[in-house]
């Protein structure tokens, strides 16, 4: 049987009209809350979170309710519940589906947080990139306060909750939580190190509770279905669905749901419906910046936090980019490299130098001049980086590096030795050659030519200059008779 | 809205919603236009403001609701139809020309036509 989905988080996505309360309400919206309010002790909401087994969505997969237990516990006059709509995992968007398709299922697992740690205020942070969501947020958060489920005395309960929006500016690291904290002061996005934890001393000071989006998108269902109910779907140590944004080579790029467990195989052929072109597949990345490319031998790999880190890999926030035959694995831990590198806020030496330093010597090995020793540095400079960086930025950064070398070493030697890329992608160290039986001499691709590389009278056999030549393709695009050769 | 003062007046208005909804969907037409930042990118808009002007001319009733992302990047604009007691029905990159056969063929005339996606439901 072909794997299917299951949404909890995206139960409402493309079902209700996002902006009109009363779809919500209608599929039992605020109904937790109200639930929670009425009948249940703050502790009993954070045991039922707790039982659930629900982990956070948003990269770390820590258990959410031992999250708001910490949170829960110490005594102050205030205390922030935070969303982490920051999203910068580059080609993700899962949180931006839920906050467009279903922004009152985040605004009501706040508050039913707000109500289990002792909170009164939440803060979505969220990047400006988003304009769509933050319209749809903003008259959610309106028309939640209209009806009296969101603001003061909710209910009639006693019980107050407000919730505001601050704006990111789209930094990646200010998705780490001290930096999203130290953003939303008005700081500089710089991560601190941890201990303290934001339960204990987070924004201003005070205990704070973060989460994503997605993890948040699932505590109304939890609270209405019951904890027994969502731990008896995935597996053992990772309940419940998670979202992927399907993208790369694959026939149905999009967005899915699946429950915890399914199969790489079951997600990328039964429900992205194979590779493009029915193309081979070659390696799947997961976990984003932070994740590592998975191969063949990891397809019947479940989707569940500890086998993907078992293999090489993280769960990551739900990037899911698959490549085929033509991708090549060193120019994509290189593509990634590039992203850290922009995006290490520069704290630390082992991260803004080290990344910088992996990064300059990838691009020595796609550019024909890596040596095998370049390979060895490569290991070992991932190891100090990931050990001696302060956040979770650095400390993840190599991993792309990693995972391609552990798992598609065969390539890199290809690159260094042979100067050779079999996926044609690194310019570098493509030859473009003249196939003599073909050629008869037309002239185009020399008239084409930037590099004045072609030599060759007309209609006799013509010849590229490889010290001349640039490696542009235009000669290949030209020739109608199939005589230029990429080697 | 009018304020919710208790927890017992919101599931009362829960249930009468849910009752709502079920009745309009077994006489009404419902038609669910994506509009997510991607569905919005691939075109949905000009989709949805045909349904808008043309199903009031219709002598149907029906309605319409601009949704979220239905996750069929791979097919935006999407366009959900449900007929009075029918299974719901998901057309994929959906056009001007699409949308009016949407209301020409499969709405009004009942016939099978081209663009329905397979998906997955739970
Ligand atoms: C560099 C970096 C970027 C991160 N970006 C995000 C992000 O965009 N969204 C997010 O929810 N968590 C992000 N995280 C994880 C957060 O630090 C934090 O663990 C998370 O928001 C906690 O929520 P959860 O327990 O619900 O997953 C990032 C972490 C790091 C190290
Ligand atoms: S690891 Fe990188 S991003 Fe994190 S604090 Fe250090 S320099 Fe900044
Ligand atoms: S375009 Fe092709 S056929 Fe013509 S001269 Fe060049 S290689 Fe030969
Ligand atoms: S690849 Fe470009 S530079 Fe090289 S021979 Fe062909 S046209 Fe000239």
């Amino acid at each position: 049987m072909k794997a299917q989905q299951l949404k909890i988080a995206l139960r409402n996505c493309g079902v209700i009209d996002p902006e009109n309360i009363q779809d919500y309400i209608a599929r039992e919206g605020y109904l937790a809350l109200g639930k929670c309010l009425a009948g249940g002790s703050r502790e009993a909401v954070v045991e039922t979170v707790k039982k659930s087994g629900l982990r956070g969505r948003g990269g770390g997969g820590f258990s959410t309710g031992m999250k708001w237990e910490f949170a829960a516990k110490p005594q102050s006059d205030r205390k922030f519940v935070v969303c982490n709509a920051d999203e910068g995992d580059p080609g993700a968007f899962m949180d931006r589906a839920v906050l467009e398709g279903d922004p009152h299922s985040v605004l009501e697992a706040m508050a039913i947080c707000g109500y289990a740690i002792g909170a009164e205020d939440g803060y979505i942070y969220i990047r400006a990139e988003y304009p769509l969501a933050i319209k749809r947020l903003k008259t959610a958060i309106a028309q939640a306060e209209e009806a009296g489920l969101l603001g003061s005395n909710i209910m009639n309960t006693g019980f107050n909750f407000k919730i505001y929006l601050k704006y990111g500016a789209g930094a990646f690291v200010c998705g780490e939580e001290t930096a999203l904290i130290k953003s939303m002061e008005g700081h500089r996005g710089e991560p601190v190190s941890k201990p303290p934890f934001p339960a204990t001393k987070g924004y201003r000071g005070k205990p704070t509770n973060v989460n994503n989006v997605e993890t948040f998108a699932n505590v109304a269902a939890i609270i209405n279905k019951g904890a027994d109910w969502f731990a008896s779907i995935g597996t053992e140590k990772s309940k419940g669905t998670k979202v992927f944004a399907l993208a790369g080579k694959v026939k149905n790029v999009g967005l899915v749901e699946v429950p915890m467990g399914t199969t790489l195989r079951e997600l990328i052929y039964d429900i992205g419906g194979g590779i493009l072109d029915d193309k081979e597949f070659q390696a799947v990345q997961t976990g984003g910046p932070s994740g590592g490319c998975l191969t063949v031998k990891h397809l019947d790999t479940p989707i569940d936090y500890e086998s993907l880190v078992a293999s090489g890999s993280m769960m990551g926030s739900g990037g899911m980019i698959v490549m085929d035959e033509d991708d090549c694995m060193v120019a994509v831990a290189q593509f990634y490299l590039e992203f850290t590198v922009e995006e290490s806020c520069g704290k630390c030496v082992p991260c803004r130098e080290g990344n910088k330093a992996l990064y300059n010597i990838l691009h020595k090995i796609t550019h024909g001049s890596g040596t095998m020793a370049d390979i060895d540095r490569l290991k070992e400079l991932s190891v100090v980086i990931k050990s001696t960086s302060l956040c979770g930025l650095g400390q993840t950064s190599p991993n792309p590096v990693l995972s391609t070398i552990n798992n598609f070493y065969d390539d890199y030697v290809q690159h260094v030795v042979d100067k050779k890329c079999r996926a044609k992608r690194c310019r570098a160290l493509l030859e473009y050659l003249v196939i003599e039986e073909n050629c008869i001499g037309c002239g185009a691709c020399k008239r084409a030519c930037p590099a004045d590389a072609i030599l060759g009278e007309p209609k006799k056999k013509h010849f590229i200059d490889q010290e001349k030549c640039i490696k542009c393709g235009a000669c290949y695009q030209k020739c109608k008779f199939n005589a230029i050769a990429i080697d | 809205m009018e304020k919710v003062t208790n927890v017992e007046q919101l599931k009362a208005l829960q249930s009468a919603l849910s009752k709502e909804a079920e009745q309009a969907a077994s006489k009404k037409v419902i038609i669910r236009i994506a509009m997510a930042t991607c569905s919005i990118a691939s075109g949905a808009k000009p989709v949805l403001d045909f349904f808008t002007e043309e199903m009031p001319r219709q002598p149907l009733e029906f309605i319409i609701k601009s949704t979220g992302c239905t996750g069929l990047c791979h097919s935006e604009p999407t366009v959900e139809v449900t007929l009075p007691g029918k299974a719901p029905v998901m057309f994929g990159k959906v056009d001007v020309k699409k949308a009016n056969e949407i209301v020409n063929d499969y709405i009004k005339g009942g016939k099978q036509i081209e663009g329905i996606l397979e998906v997955s439901r739970s």
